[in-house]
């Protein structure tokens, strides 16, 4: 997709467009998902769904709260000995070597306590407002759908076309995702094996206007996109290559990546991969304390960790790191409290995974507080909503306009700096005009702040939600140019500050959120 | 609109619209059959379950029965390797058993109603081959019976307390699994949440209630080889016996500690509450009529079938009799707006062609099991529903059953298509391939081309097909012939019934004309 197809795309479509709005006063947009004004052209989201609910604590295990998970899981437990530290207060499961590796090399990081207000603990209600990125019912399509209906109306009718000749998202398998539902169709093209080519029969048809019709009509297009789609994948496969030998043929998570990568490779334009891992909902055999080869949940997550990490060598290997990110995302986390059966049940937040050379790597987000005491069904409780966190990698990555992606969320969307490591030319036209970057944002201590101050005095501070000032940082002469800044925000409470820097020509402010 | 009765003509359409939506692919001398009954006979003839012969032994790894006999009710070996290899060859029994049952469907509802219950409540194969066969046997018996007895029997039944972990919840160490399912998935559905979590129709009070009711049970003789059945005992020191409270859903209602009767009465306060019939029959309706819940349904439609159900005391009986006597059933507008499930698509495909596999013991078994696998890469695993909560096809807003096909999934049923009609699917030496002839000789003209495909695409296709998609057929049919060519090749054939030179012709001919069908968007819906 080219810079030039997309303003010609404007053109075609900017009219006013119909649009569902859902109550939330959505309005059409008239940008396209991936504005490519840096470096966005070529990048591609992957998105890996654990089904199920994963059980959290048992993934990324807060050392410093060991003694009273002991408490509430002892049955369950991984021995502390066993967890693999990847930071002295986060241990992560002793099957996760791939991913403790790349985390070891800033390929990784962890978004913690990852949900949503009033956590709805219903395997099917709950993946619908994962998938949908709303919390209201009425809302049938999915996040990244709403954002693809926005610019292509009347999808897919008329695609694909010169301008899309590949599938806007691959649903790996045999389902389209949820996630990429749209009004009148799913925007995702199911592939369960690039190298298969296609040739369906064609067959004329007329829709009546009936739901017949109606089906009629969308099986019709079906078969004409497999075709279409099935042509271009299929080429993309055979010009594409996989270079790394990490990937178990036993494992198909890693061969479903190693096709992604292979499309990838190949050249595919499509901008977003969706894989499905099911088998987390553990109610019983999770995991066994004394019997560490027992329980189904650490075979998943060696699943899960060994092809995440074979995936990442072969971007490696073809050169692609800097193309691609990728995130894991489950329904709920479980309860704190094992329950009888050597399981766990459904529960509220847990976290989540960023990987890629791209992503802020590191730990985002303090680790859950486990109290020695719980009241019953006890889960974990969210503190990053992951409407936020697909906000935040729509404007890292995609370098979608913040305004478009608040458009896009019912709620008010809280920013966090996610996936941005590699916009190296937009920070740089960020300072050049003037504005401030902040990180890590959310922080559990401190902040830099980097900016591009004009010869003189300049004063910076942080205030509170309110507006008073609760610390100063500095207030002295500055040379021109862009300058790195430590701003201490030990001994501060969780919430949302204000860091601002004023000097004779202008006010900079940045909202920062600080989490302990 | 409401749910008058059908005050309409009753004909071939009518007749072929009911049995599309109530079996697995009807052929065409049963629509004949049903289009010559009153339409109230026809439902009733089809709204029967009839007794069906048990799975039979065919694999090696069966070493307690004989081949050719049922292990329904047999031991297990005791060595542990046997006892797996056992279980495997039972599993793949039952499995072909079920694909077997659909192909020899009786002419009535009952495998779609099984189907619906099994969908339903959504449990995937137990540990011990006989407990699943007891379980299914369970839906489909009951099928046609009382919603509130089946929930009963199903709460306590040993292949659903593994499933949802009633065999470990007790009352030191609770397990929600069944309660909340029961709560939102089996009975009074959940709403939206309209409070921490409340879900307008029960609270996670509800479901921690429920657990402490439902404690106590455990199950014995899973794979047993000493004992002839998995069996569901209850055990009172790992129940519960305080007083449970509900919320304010259920009046604050308190249950009262009762042991083992505890579950019952529990469920009766639950189907105390309309909402259950509403979400039944708001299923029910999907199921076999539309997927759009238009306000007009919400308002017309679902409460008086839902009033009927609790008129009935939720005997669903009389439910399905309201519903397929219908006018509103029989609305044109709503013909074809279902798509065909995976196994609708390959049981259509053999069934309305008067295909039955009999071959022999073992052949058949292994035809099913591919047949099984064939849907089950098209989406539907029968026997592991994709969720407690079914298929997303029934379920999923907006897509529902269109969730059946993507591009995947499409190539697949065309590829079965072709398997099937004209290169046959090889499997253990023979070759699967559907013989045209019989089914062309029961058609009510064969030696007309315009005839047999009337007849065709009245079967397969549930609206009539455009001029030209028909006149494609035709010529499919008389390879862009005049039709009386197709009438003399016929004819020929009629007086040369064993000479393969008129004989295979005829033949290929209509197994060109099935290929295509089935790979019309058309054929795709029912």
């Amino acid at each position: 997709m080219k810079r030039r197809q997309f303003i010609k795309n404007v053109a075609l479509t900017s009219a006013s467009l119909p649009f569902v709005s859902n109550g939330f006063g959505m309005q059409a947009l008239s940008q396209k998902l991936f504005n490519f004004s840096t470096g966005a052209e070529d990048r591609v989201l992957v998105m890996i769904r654990l089904n199920g609910g994963n059980d959290g604590l048992n993934t990324v295990i807060p050392l410093d709260q060991y003694a009273n998970l002991m408490l509430h899981r002892s049955e369950i437990i991984i021995p502390q000995n066993q967890i693999l530290s990847v930071t002295p207060e986060v241990g992560f499961h002793p099957q996760m070597q791939g991913m403790k590796g790349l985390f070891d090399q800033g390929k990784l990081s962890v978004v913690q306590n990852v949900g949503y207000p009033e956590q709805n603990r219903s395997h099917f209600r709950s993946m619908d407002i994962w998938t949908s990125g709303s919390l209201d019912v009425s809302e049938t399509r999915g996040w990244l759908g709403r954002y693809f209906d926005s610019y292509n109306p009347n999808y897919p009718a008329g695609y694909p076309n010169v301008t899309y000749p590949d599938p806007f998202a691959i649903s790996m398998g045999s389902e389209v995702t949820a996630t990429c539902q749209g009004i009148a169709a799913n925007f995702s093209h199911a592939v369960s094996n690039p190298n298969n080519a296609v040739n369906l029969y064609q067959g004329g048809f007329v829709n009546d206007g009936s739901y017949y019709g109606e089906h009629v009509e969308f099986v019709g297009t079906i078969i004409e996109q497999t075709n279409s789609f099935g042509q271009v994948i299929h080429a993309a496969a055979q010009a594409g290559s996989s270079l790394s030998a990490m990937y178990d043929p036993t494992n198909n998570l890693a061969t479903q990546l190693k096709y992604v990568a292979q499309m990838i490779s190949g050249g595919l334009k499509t901008k977003v991969y969706v894989l499905s891992l099911g088998g987390f909902d553990t109610h019983d055999n999770q995991a066994d304390a004394t019997n560490l080869q027992a329980g189904t949940h650490r075979g998943l997550l060696k699943t899960v960790s060994d092809a995440i990490a074979a995936f990442q060598n072969d971007l490696q290997l073809l050169g692609l790191e800097q193309r691609v990110v990728g995130m894991t995302f489950s329904e709920f986390g479980r309860q704190i409290e094992s329950n009888a059966s050597l399981g766990t049940d459904h529960g509220d937040a847990a976290p989540l995974f960023l990987f890629g050379t791209c992503i802020q790597s590191g730990i985002i987000g303090p680790n859950p507080t486990i109290a020695s005491s719980l009241p019953d069904q006890a889960g974990i409780s969210m503190q990053i909503d992951f409407r936020d966190v697909y906000a935040s990698i729509l404007r890292d990555w995609f370098q979608v306009p913040t305004n478009e992606v608040q458009q896009l969320f019912a709620h008010q969307v809280q920013f966090y700096s996610l996936a941005g490591t590699c916009n190296v030319s937009l920070e740089e036209q960020a300072l050049a005009n003037g504005s401030m970057l902040v990180y890590p944002n959310p922080t559990p201590s401190s902040v830099h702040v980097k900016v591009n101050l004009a010869e003189g005095r300049a004063m910076g501070e942080l205030r509170d939600a309110h507006g008073a000032t609760v610390k100063t940082y500095f207030d002295q002469n500055f040379s021109s140019g862009v300058h790195t800044i430590f701003c201490d925000m030990d001994g501060l409470a969780s919430g949302t500050y204000f860091l601002v820097i004023r000097n004779n020509e202008n006010t900079l402010l940045e909202q920062v959120v600080k989490m302990k | 609109m409401s749910l008058i009765p059908f005050s309409g003509t009753w004909t071939r359409s009518e007749a072929a619209h009911l049995l599309r939506r109530t079996m697995f692919g009807p052929t065409h001398q049963q629509i004949t059959a049903i289009a010559n009954m009153t339409m109230t006979d026809a439902v009733n003839q089809l709204l029967t379950v009839g007794l069906l012969n048990p799975p039979l032994a065919y694999d090696a790894g069966e070493t307690v029965v004989a081949q050719g006999q049922t292990w329904v009710s047999s031991l297990y070996p005791s060595n542990p390797l046997s006892n797996q290899l056992c279980e495997t060859a039972r599993v793949k029994s039952l499995t072909g058993w079920l694909m077997q049952n659909m192909n020899y469907q009786a002419m009535d509802i009952s495998q779609k109603m099984f189907f619906f219950w099994h969908n339903h409540f959504g449990a995937a194969f137990s540990s011990d081959a006989r407990a699943t066969y007891t379980y299914l046997e369970l839906l489909r018996t009951s099928s046609l019976g009382n919603v509130k007895q089946l929930v009963k029997d199903v709460t306590v039944d040993p292949a659903m307390l593994i499933f949802l972990n009633g065999n470990t919840n007790s009352v030191q160490h609770p397990n929600e699994n069944y309660a909340r399912e029961l709560l939102e998935l089996f009975t009074i559905g959940k709403g939206n949440q309209i409070a921490a979590g409340d879900y307008s129709n029960y609270t996670e009070l509800d479901v921690a209630s429920g657990a402490k009711i439902l404690s106590g049970y455990l199950v014995q003789g899973i794979r047993s080889s000493t004992l002839t059945a998995a069996q569901t005992l209850f055990l009172n020191p790992l129940h519960d016996t305080s007083t449970k409270t509900l919320s304010y859903h259920f009046g604050n209602a308190t249950v009262a500690n009762a042991g083992a009767q505890e579950y019952a009465n529990y469920i009766d306060i639950i189907f105390q509450q309309p909402q259950v019939a509403t979400f039944i029959c708001t299923e029910l309706y999907r199921f076999f009529v539309n997927y759009d819940i238009t306000n007009d349904v919400e308002i017309n439609i679902i409460p008086q079938l839902a009033q009927t159900l609790i008129a009935n005391n939720y005997d669903i009986l009389p439910v399905l009799q309201e519903l397929f006597t219908s006018q509103h059933f029989y609305d044109v507008a709503l013909r074809g707006s279902i798509i065909r499930s995976p196994l609708e698509t390959v049981f259509s495909m053999l069934n309305s062609t008067e295909t039955q596999i009999n071959v022999n013991l073992a052949t058949d078994y292994n035809i099913y099991l591919n047949i099984y696998y064939a849907a089950a890469n098209m989406g539907l695993d029968f026997i592991n529903p994709a969720s407690v909560a079914g298929w997303e096809a029934f379920y999923l807003s907006p897509a529902f059953s269109r969730l059946w096909i993507n591009s995947t999934t499409i190539k697949f049923r065309f590829d079965i298509a072709t398997g099937l009609f004209i290169f046959g699917i090889p499997i253990n030496g023979y070759t699967l391939k559907v013989d045209t002839i019989p089914f062309l000789n029961n058609l009510s003209l064969p030696s007309s081309a315009i005839s047999v495909i009337d007849d065709i695409c009245e079967l397969f296709i549930s609206k009539p097909v455009d001029p030209a998609t028909h006149a494609d057929l035709v010529n499919i049919l008389t390879n862009n012939l005049p039709t009386f060519e197709w009438t003399l090749q016929y004819n020929e054939y009629l007086n040369n019934p064993n000479n393969p030179t008129f004989v295979d012709p005829v033949r290929y001919r209509v197994q060109l004309v099935l290929d295509r069908v089935f790979k019309m968007p058309q054929y795709q819906m029912i």
